[in-house]
């Protein structure tokens, strides 16, 4: 496997221009590769279907016979419900946040990267989003969350971090979309030019007029550079108010000041993960060679290490604290949690996080697109268990001892889990073929023109 | 009203083409670039005023403000039972005035970019061109005769240049 050892993180001029065939070869190229649907694209979809069929399925039965039907027992009422949600609104971080830098800091290789990032922002915050609903059990009851004016004087509590929850997730969700839409519209308007019929009109009606005038330009630069700014605060609040769900209770372990960072440090820990996961998936099912290269790999992968890293920081002084304290509370979910029931887990989680990014990208020798996947699939099973040993351990080992008790997901929960692990590739295959995953108008800036 | 359109081939020609334009009389705003990508020059071949950053600031303001009024009025109105709590405590609606805000912020840029590239039904009257991929198009509006601008566009595209009535 070839290797590539830059000194640092790689600028513009290092990375290599494609092969010179021009800007019209490159976009009749981008945008056939949204054309077709191979057998196997076709069996990946069914097979989605057919999982998210199966979750779907649990989840009615869940609202027909209660939560009964879960693992969720006296003392541990979150389970893997709010260990999903936590994990899909990091993952979420994946796009925006890190399209947001790397466009405010200028960095030229995020061209082909910064479309496909993001996607997953939205489709993660679409699937997190839906665990609280499904967490609430009456699920249809939803809308008593949202202020608005009833007859029956029942007003949500604005103290609450779950309604704090709703307000900065919808916020995220909007200004995702608005983000991940903008550098859309030009793209759409290639496409309207392109088709006929029904998908001609759609994209028509979704570029809105657009004509690529120097007006439309320059409000569409200007509109991207206050969205990064924007988009960026956001998504650093997002994930600190989801942090608060847990500090804002006195359960043990989790009334903590370090916990909004950590969330964040860890959200775009395991969003760079979601990233390069599916850099590569891309790259060899739409056969992207020669645009996703392995630069772009090697400079994230670089970021992925460093993000190793800091959550080892956070990680250790978290526990620091903790073991330092000698609160009895604390430290049976400690000892719990690093040697008993959960240790395995618990150790298994440092290996992911730490361990195997650490070897497989510091050293530079053993840096390549294969280690970099390896590991980003490691942080992504990493910061699961991360979620879970945060969620679960503290609850199941309350301060009163006598009320201890323990957690083991039923069929519904893991059908729910895996039915949204299915989600997200289904959203995935469909959002390749509606629009390019390659911002054909960004990227051409690395073509030389004819 | 007739428009010229030209097609060039970079940047620096359409540069020179809007100086040549300027030269023979032409007003800046009778000009307009058409483009398959941003020219990303700087400062623009075209300075535009912008009113975008302003725009989102108080659009913020205003749903922030918003927000935390309904939030104050509510509490108290139908005040809960919060266990010593104050009704109306800084720490807690701070979170959802910045959410808010930021979402405020959000539809405000987003509203802005509408409005100032003329997107969403509020196109001008002038033709669009069709775009090369490669190549950028010049636009100039002239209301009376179209002489002069022809001869200083026939500069950079000898015979090229293309006269639309609109």
């Amino acid at each position: 496997m070839a290797t590539i050892k830059p000194a640092g993180i790689a600028p513009a001029s290092a990375v290599p221009s494609v092969p010179p065939q021009g800007r019209s070869a490159v976009r009749a190229e981008l945008l056939g590769r949204m054309t077709g649907a191979s057998p196997a694209y076709i069996a990946a979809v069914v097979t989605c279907l057919a999982v998210l069929a199966w979750a779907a399925y649990a989840w009615s039965y869940q609202l027909v016979h209660g939560f009964g039907s879960t693992g969720l027992r006296r003392p541990v009422f979150w389970g893997f419900y709010i260990v999903n949600f936590v994990f899909w609104i990091g993952i979420s971080h994946a796009g925006t946040l890190i399209s947001a830098i790397l466009r405010l800091t200028g960095a030229e290789w995020r061209r082909p990267v910064t479309r496909a990032a993001e996607a997953i922002t939205v489709f993660c915050l679409m699937i997190g989003g839906m665990f609280p609903l499904i967490h609430l059990g009456r699920a249809w009851l939803f809308y008593w969350m949202i202020p608005y004016p009833n007859e029956r004087l029942l007003w949500p509590n604005f103290r609450s971090p779950l309604f704090w929850d709703l307000t900065a997730i919808l916020t995220y969700l909007a200004g995702s979309l608005i983000y991940l839409y903008m550098p859309l519209i030009p793209d759409l308007a290639e496409l309207a030019r392109r088709k006929t019929g029904w998908r001609g009109k759609a994209y028509r009606a979704a570029a809105l007029g657009w004509t690529g005038s120097d007006r439309q330009w320059q409000a569409l630069e200007r509109g991207m550079k206050l969205m990064s700014v924007a988009i960026l605060a956001i998504a650093v609040s997002v994930h600190s108010v989801v942090a608060y769900d847990f500090s804002m209770s006195i359960a043990p372990t989790w009334h903590s000041t370090i916990f909004a960072p950590y969330f964040v440090v860890g959200a775009i820990f395991s969003g760079i993960a979601a990233l390069v996961l599916v850099m590569v998936v891309l790259r060899r099912t739409m056969r992207l060679e020669e645009y996703l290269r392995e630069t772009h790999f090697v400079n994230l992968g670089k970021l992925l290490l460093l993000m190793s890293l800091v959550w080892l920081y956070f990680t250790f002084s978290e526990h620091l604290t903790t073991w330092y304290g000698n609160r009895p509370g604390e430290m049976r979910v400690t000892a719990v949690r690093e040697g008993g029931l959960y240790g395995i887990l618990f150790w298994t989680m440092v290996a992911c996080n730490f361990v195997v990014p650490f070897v497989l990208l510091g050293i530079s020798k053993l840096r390549s697109i294969a280690t970099i996947a390896v590991s980003s699939a490691t942080v992504i099973v990493g910061m699961w268990l991360e979620r879970f040993l945060i969620v679960v351990p503290p609850l199941a080992t309350p301060h009163l001892a006598a009320a201890e008790g323990a957690y083991a997901p039923s069929w519904v929960e893991l059908s729910i889990t895996g039915g949204t692990f299915a989600a997200m590739v289904l959203l995935y295959l469909l959002f390749v073929k509606a629009v390019p995953i390659i911002a054909i108008w960004e990227y051409e800036h690395e073509v030389p023109a004819r | 009203m007739k428009y010229l359109h030209v097609e060039l081939n970079s940047a620096e020609e359409v540069a020179a083409a809007i100086d040549a334009l300027g030269r023979a009389g032409a007003p800046a705003g009778s000009i307009e670039i058409y483009s398959n990508r941003p020219l990303e020059t700087d400062p623009p071949l075209l300075p535009r005023r912008s009113r975008m950053s302003l725009g989102a600031v108080l659009a913020g303001l205003f749903s922030g403000t918003t927000a935390t009024a309904l939030m104050f009025w509510m509490q108290n109105d139908f005040p809960l039972v919060t266990g010593g709590m104050p009704i109306n405590s800084g720490w807690a609606t701070a979170v959802v005035t910045f959410e808010c805000t930021m979402a405020g912020a959000v539809l405000g840029t987003f509203g802005m970019l509408l409005w100032e590239a003329g997107l969403a039904g509020r196109r001008g009257s002038a033709p669009v061109p069709v775009l090369p991929d490669e190549g950028i198009v010049l636009q100039v509006a002239c209301s009376g005769e179209t002489g002069r601008a022809e001869a200083a566009l026939n500069q950079f595209a000898p015979g090229r240049v293309e006269i639309v009535r609109a």
